[in-house]
């Protein structure tokens, strides 16, 4: 079976070409409409294993670990020697000239520079420098490459998390895990082929909400978008049938609904009904394999060691890359663990410490738990915000438990690992105080089309016609960076 | 891909611009502004402070085309050759083209052939269409229904044939959602199927628009715009008691207060002359904002924090803009500036409220008594001064002056026995509990009764509803412009007033809250009627006839169907604000009445998203109503209005998880299980568990989410409230029929108002036999199953056949029709 982007891709989504779909899939599984079960539904979901991508991929399966809130960069990977030597002099005339800064700051002119809070230190044999923030992640550096040049379009919040993760501001467009849904499905049938997980540090002051948009399906149809699971003991709420409904009878009523909804359809025509047909076969599919997921009771202790303190903690972000791992172990192919609380607008000196010390461990972690398991190869681990921050301070520099920085666009560092990147590498620069991406930058769509060129994806031919235009991730942009392949 | 200058012709056809087809001149606000906001006025736009480029403002007709320095004009009516605009958009030097490369803003080549043709048209220009003032659109003849003329008017343009009327059965259920959000009773579809004289669907509507639902259905809404919560929000989320205030807005629905009223009302009763006790309830819309109660928060952050939410908040619901973009800077695409976002503030900046504390009752409150409650609050203190007389003559008569019995108490104990009973501290007490108490019963006895007595007092005074209301300081405070939006930033002082680009306050009047709101509603302001008609028409269709709820401004979807936004928003206005009204054009429209089956494929991909409105909608119904619809269909439904907030069924531990063991969740009980959903306790930071898709209540939220996911699936077929509800139908319809023919007619009845095929009876019928099969070999299931929820079950029905239908039932609730309005 082709992956629903290649059924469609040549002839717009109609609800009689679906509903043709389901009649010839319920043929080619040779059900009767009685028996419409798992199998013939699940056609119905896109997601049939097997998809043939543009070309061989290098990454089956994602892990985005999306940091809310613009990262500091400067503080964090980006070791810029020129802050501390700069440091409290007001920024230097000659990056100011010509460029653009944050519209949030205004006039960048007269604002003092702001040394990294923390000492940076080189690791491993590709001498990669971070921060002792993150001292977990420097242990791993010859794992990761960073792309140290990113550069985005936006400097809110909710505009720039969107673009980087559906290529609009605006909310409305298909996130980038519900491209992947549509266009790769997904080879298990058990669990949400996308899955979302939130944290945010306990005790922190971030007031930024998780709009659902950043997992929303846009105008895809609803199947594709994220699935997200709670972040307590309870993943999912209503999983259990009711007392007395045994899992036979409960098979025959979502037989009967099957049924019975393929009939409205055929009179009603909406496509909603088809989804809603797959949303209950995946329902039922999960009250088994959700339960099976959030056991933990087989992960050896010194698995569970290495994520931290918090790991059996639900709701916590290393919970979430625990969990992230168990779920890309069994297939399921895109797995968004969004993390918030990075705004150090006054926070450098106390709130970031706890964004690092609730992250970094976990995170790297996750990198080695899934080398060990050898899914690194295939899985391909993002880890990154929507922004950067300022190099130069928000605030009095005198009084240091209040240094903060704002938002900043215009360079910003993300790293990956796995999934068919070239590991211990650093790409690209900003200039020497962290102002500009100046050496190979990378745009947002840039980087999205490379994600999508790791999946076996040609980021200009996974496309969906609506409004009488074939629309995309990349928008009208975007270069495969190749030097980042492996 | 196609080739790109198709796709771009594709779209343009389809979306903003298909009247501005060839041989027709573009129009300025429909055609140009649209293209300038989006890809100009980042640089070149309102936003003066932050990053102008070039000294050129395209948004400003006479900077746009002033002479410049040099001679050149960057818009030169009627020639584009010597338009600077024009060069710079067509010239491939990438030095000079516009917008520059790396802002990815670029035009389609659509987009710069309208401008060309723009330009030599002489460059019209004119306002972004809503904040034009609303002229009513020539609408036909009167022989047809306006709103069917307009629509129809453009659907004849497109080549698209609309769908015809669906049929009676599906409009009854149809009208009864969406007006009362409650399924019709087989007496209304009854009546209204046999009644086949001329009027009966006006009738119907008449009926329909007179139950005391309507106004519940309308308050939900309302109540998600208005930010309402029974809890305050952030850590600690303490109760609070507005609920008096909602029980108003479903009144004034119900009473059909004219909408500049409820405008007023709500915004400023409180300054009305000699304003009545429910004019002054009405203004706790304003105080429905989040309370941070933290310890260390400085007091006037949260008092900032509080006057943005109002004015932010009155500015979507009202003006349809998002104002909070302004909290830092100027507008970057809406004629708003900074300084005209804090001249709003100043409106809600005059309140008493200091910040501190996060007490839910913090004044200016309104007692909201009932003759009971002030009853027992006199009985109360009545008894409490009794027995503090009784206590005090005790202790006269048991320790006189000058008595040994006096002198054997230590020095504290003598200071605490001077103090009277009301002044006395838990130290005092607790020194004269062993001094006092030991010597002398009697004391221990009565002031054991003094305590009880006082904590009924107390109790009896905490009971009283107090609604926080607006008031406004005698002596006004100033505003500043913040800088950042930081309340410890101000700049300049600014006095409370109202955007350049919109009508300006009435003469002669203050500038306080009373004027803004009679402002809002003055026949001549652009936005309220317009963004006001759109919610209604977005409750009934899904989708408002502009996209965007929340945003009227330059960035907003320009309107597929603008005739009939404006044609109703001038209805609503010269109706004198009539809501029922406004409803009633509405419904009684054939577009609101026709099929909503998609039976053209040609028509689907043109039009997916039924923008032209050529069918009737069908859209999954709210969380809420899907609640609402079982429980009356299954006869569950109390109609108890009004009230304290109850708990509804909830999985155990939500609370305590999300509050960190803080809020522990208790069900109510008995027919509080059985109330509408609009009654269920809302906590504000773990809202109910089983409203999927509903606005989060913590700011102003006007567009319902619409997502399909397992989730909602596990929702419906495992919650004890539709589990409890499939039990309750189950019994109803083996009590009310004897046979399973007619019990499968009345099913269909009362969930959807129609009447049964052969085809799916037959799949009813396979159901029962299977569920029977199985729950005769497990009567231990078939009890479990009866025993969800706490309703109690008729006895006299035969448990096995009982759980057989409850499962059939339960599969009926969760079917896609049952969900979704047809």
């Amino acid at each position: 079976m082709k992956p629903a982007w290649q059924l469609l891709r040549d002839d717009a989504p109609s609800p009689i070409r679906e509903a043709q779909l389901a009649v010839n899939r319920r043929q080619f599984f040779g059900k009767s409409a009685t028996g419409l079960g798992i199998a013939a539904l699940s056609g119905l979901l896109g997601r049939e294993s097997g998809a043939a991508p543009h070309h061989p991929a290098r990454a089956k399966r994602v892990i985005y670990l999306f940091q809310n809130g613009g990262p500091t960069h400067v503080d964090l990977f980006d070791y810029k020697p020129e802050l501390t030597r700069l440091h409290g002099q007001p920024v230097p005339k000659e990056y100011l000239g010509g460029k653009r800064f944050s519209t949030m700051t205004g006039d960048p002119s007269g604002k003092l520079m702001l040394q990294p809070v923390e000492p940076f230190h080189q690791h491993g044999s590709s001498g990669a420098w971070v921060s002792e923030l993150m001292p977990h992640l420097g242990a791993v550096a010859d794992d990761l490459c960073f792309v140290k040049s990113l550069h985005t379009d936006a400097v809110n919040h909710a505009p720039a998390i969107s673009f980087m993760l559906s290529g609009a501001q605006l909310p409305g467009r298909p996130a980038l895990g519900a491209w992947l849904n549509y266009g790769l499905g997904s080879p298990n049938e058990d669990l949400p082929g996308y899955v979302v997980m939130t944290s945010v540090s306990k005790g922190t002051t971030c007031g930024q909400i998780f709009y659902d948009f950043y997992w929303g399906s846009g105008f895809l149809p609803s199947r594709f978008q994220g699935s997200k699971f709670r972040g307590s003991r309870d993943p999912v709420l209503y999983l259990s049938n009711p007392e007395g409904i045994s899992a036979p009878l409960r098979r025959g009523m979502l037989d009967d609904l099957a049924e019975l909804n393929q009939a409205k359809f055929a009179t009603s025509g909406d496509p909603e009904i088809l989804t809603r047909i797959a949303q209950y076969e995946l329902a039922y599919r999960m009250q088994s394999s959700v339960p099976e997921l959030t056991d933990l009771s087989s992960e050896p202790e010194h698995v569970l060691e290495m994520y931290g303190p918090q790991v059996r903690e639900p709701g916590t972000f290393a919970y979430n890359c625990l969990m992230a791992r168990r779920l890309v172990e069994r297939g399921v192919p895109f797995v968004q663990c969004m993390h918030a609380g990075w705004d150090q607008h006054n926070s450098l000196t106390t709130e970031l410490y706890t964004q690092c010390r609730d992250t970094d461990q976990p995170s790297a972690a996750l990198i080695k738990d899934l080398k060990m398991r050898g899914l690194l190869d295939e899985t391909l681990v993002i880890w990154g915000g929507e922004f950067g921050r300022t190099p130069f301070i928000q605030g009095n520099l005198e009084n240091r438990p209040r240094w903060g920085r704002d938002h900043h666009p215009y360079a910003f560092t993300v790293w990956m690992a796995g999934g068919g990147v070239k590991p211990g590498i650093s790409y690209g620069a900003s200039d020497d105080l962290g102002f500009n991406a100046v050496d190979r930058p990378v745009h947002v769509h840039d980087f999205q089309a490379t994600i999508l060129h790791l999946l076996g994806i040609d980021h200009e031919r996974l496309t969906y016609r609506f409004q009488g235009r074939y629309f995309r991730l990349t928008d009208v942009h975007g270069h495969v960076v190749r030097d980042l392949l492996a | 891909m196609r080739h790109p200058r198709t796709i771009a012709l594709l779209l343009f056809l389809t979306t903003a611009a298909a009247s501005a087809a060839p041989g027709r001149s573009p129009d300025f606000t429909r055609d140009i502004l649209p293209i300038l906001s989006d890809h100009c006025f980042q640089c070149h736009g309102p936003d003066a402070r932050n990053g102008r480029k070039g000294d050129l403002r395209l948004d400003d007709e006479t900077d746009a085309k002033r002479e410049r320095a040099d001679g050149h004009r960057v818009i030169a009516a009627g020639s584009p050759e010597a338009s600077e605009l024009w060069a710079r958009l067509s010239t491939d030097d990438p030095e000079e083209r516009m917008p520059p490369a790396k802002l990815s803003r670029e035009l389609t080549t659509a987009q710069r052939d309208l401008i060309r043709r723009w330009l030599e048209d002489g460059a019209r220009w004119g306002k972004h269409w809503a904040f034009a003032p609303v002229t009513r659109p020539e609408s036909g003849d009167g022989s047809r229904h306006p709103i069917d003329t307009l629509i129809e008017r453009r659907l004849t343009g497109e080549g698209i044939a609309p769908n015809p009327l669906a049929d009676r059965e599906t409009l009854v259920r149809r009208l009864s959602l969406d007006l009362t959000g409650l399924p019709p009773t087989p007496e209304d579809t009854k009546m209204f199927l046999l009644d086949s004289s001329p009027g009966a669907w006006e009738r119907l509507v008449d009926r329909t628009l007179r139950k005391p639902s309507f106004g519940e259905r309308m308050a939900w809404d309302w109540l998600e715009a208005a930010r309402y919560a029974d809890s305050n929000g952030y850590q600690g989320d303490n109760e609070r008691t507005m609920w008096p205030w909602r029980d108003w807005v479903v009144k004034a629905f119900n009473e059909n207060l004219p909408y500049d009223q409820f405008t007023i009302w709500q915004l400023a009763g409180d300054l009305l002359p000699e304003a009545s006790r429910e004019q002054v309830l009405a203004t706790a819309f304003n105080r429905n904002h989040m309370i941070n109660g933290e310890g260390g928060r400085i007091a006037e952050e949260n008092r900032v924090d509080y006057v943005m939410d109002m004015t932010e908040t009155m500015g979507t619901v009202w003006l349809g803009l998002t104002l909070n973009c302004c909290r830092c800077h100027d507008h970057k695409f809406d004629p708003l500036t900074q300084k005209e976002y804090y001249q709003f503030t100043a409106f809600f900046n005059q309140t008493p409220v200091t910040g501190s504390g996060g007490s839910p009752q913090t004044a200016p409150v309104q007692d909201w008594s009932s003759p009971e409650l002030d009853a027992r609050l006199a009985r109360e203190t009545e008894a409490f001064h009794a027995v503090t007389k009784e206590l005090e003559q005790l202790e006269a008569r048991s320790w006189p002056p000058g008595t040994e019995a006096l002198k054997a108490l230590s020095g504290p104990a003598l200071a605490a026995l001077a103090k009277k009973p009301g002044s006395r501290s838990r130290e005092d007490w607790t020194t004269l509990g062993v001094q006092l108490g030991n010597a002398n019963p009697d004391w221990a006895r009565v002031q054991g009764r003094w305590t009880t007595q006082r904590d009924a007092r107390d109790g009896a005074n905490s009971a009283i509803p107090r609604v926080m209301v607006m008031e406004d300081l005698k002596t006004l405070r100033a505003t500043h412009l913040l800088d950042h939006g930081l309340y410890d930033q101000p700049r300049d002082e600014v006095k409370a007033g109202v955007p350049a680009a919109l009508p300006p306050l009435a003469d002669g009047e203050t500038a306080n809250r009373l004027a803004l709101a009679k402002w809002l509603v003055r026949r001549d302001h652009p936005l309220t009627a317009r963004v006001t008609v759109n919610r209604i028409w977005q409750m009934f269709f899904g989708v408002g006839l502009v996209k965007t709820a929340e945003d009227f401004g330059l960035q907003s979807e320009p309107p597929p169907q603008p005739e009939v936004l404006d044609w109703l928003a001038a209805e609503l206005m010269d109706s004198g604000w009539n809501l029922k009204g406004l409803i009633r054009t509405i419904v009684t429209s054939e577009t609101y009445r026709r099929s909503s089956v998609i039976a053209s494929v040609e028509i689907h991909e043109r039009d997916p998203e039924n923008r032209l409105l050529a069918r009737g909608a069908r859209f999954r119904l709210p969380s809420w109503m899907i609640r609402d619809q079982a429980l009356a269909a299954s006869g569950l439904l109390r109609p108890l209005n009004g009230g304290p907030a109850v708990n509804g069924y909830q999985p155990p531990g939500v609370w305590e998880e999300a509050t960190f063991g803080n809020k522990k969740y208790s069900l109510s009980s008995g027919e509080d299980l059985h109330r509408r959903s609009l009654y269920t306790f809302w906590r504000r930071i773990v809202g109910p568990t089983l409203f999927f898709d509903s606005a989060k209540r913590q700011v102003c939220q006007v567009k319902p989410l619409r997502t399909n996911t397992p989730m909602h699936a596990l929702t419906v077929l495992n919650d004890v409230t539709y589990v409890e509800a499939a039990r309750a139908l189950a019994q109803r319809i083996l009590l009310t029929e004897p046979t399973d023919g007619a019990r499968f007619a009345l099913a269909a009845d009362l969930l959807w108002a129609r009447s049964v095929t052969p085809g799916e009876t037959a799949i009813w019928q396979r159901a029962l036999d299977r569920a029977g099969a199985m729950f005769a070999a497990d009567i231990t299931a078939a009890e479990q199953l009866l025993a969800q929820g706490t309703s109690p079950r008729d006895p006299t029905l035969d448990p096995r056949q009982h759980a057989v239908w409850t499962t059939l039932c339960l599969t009926l609730l969760n079917l896609d029709e049952t969900l979704t309005k047809e």
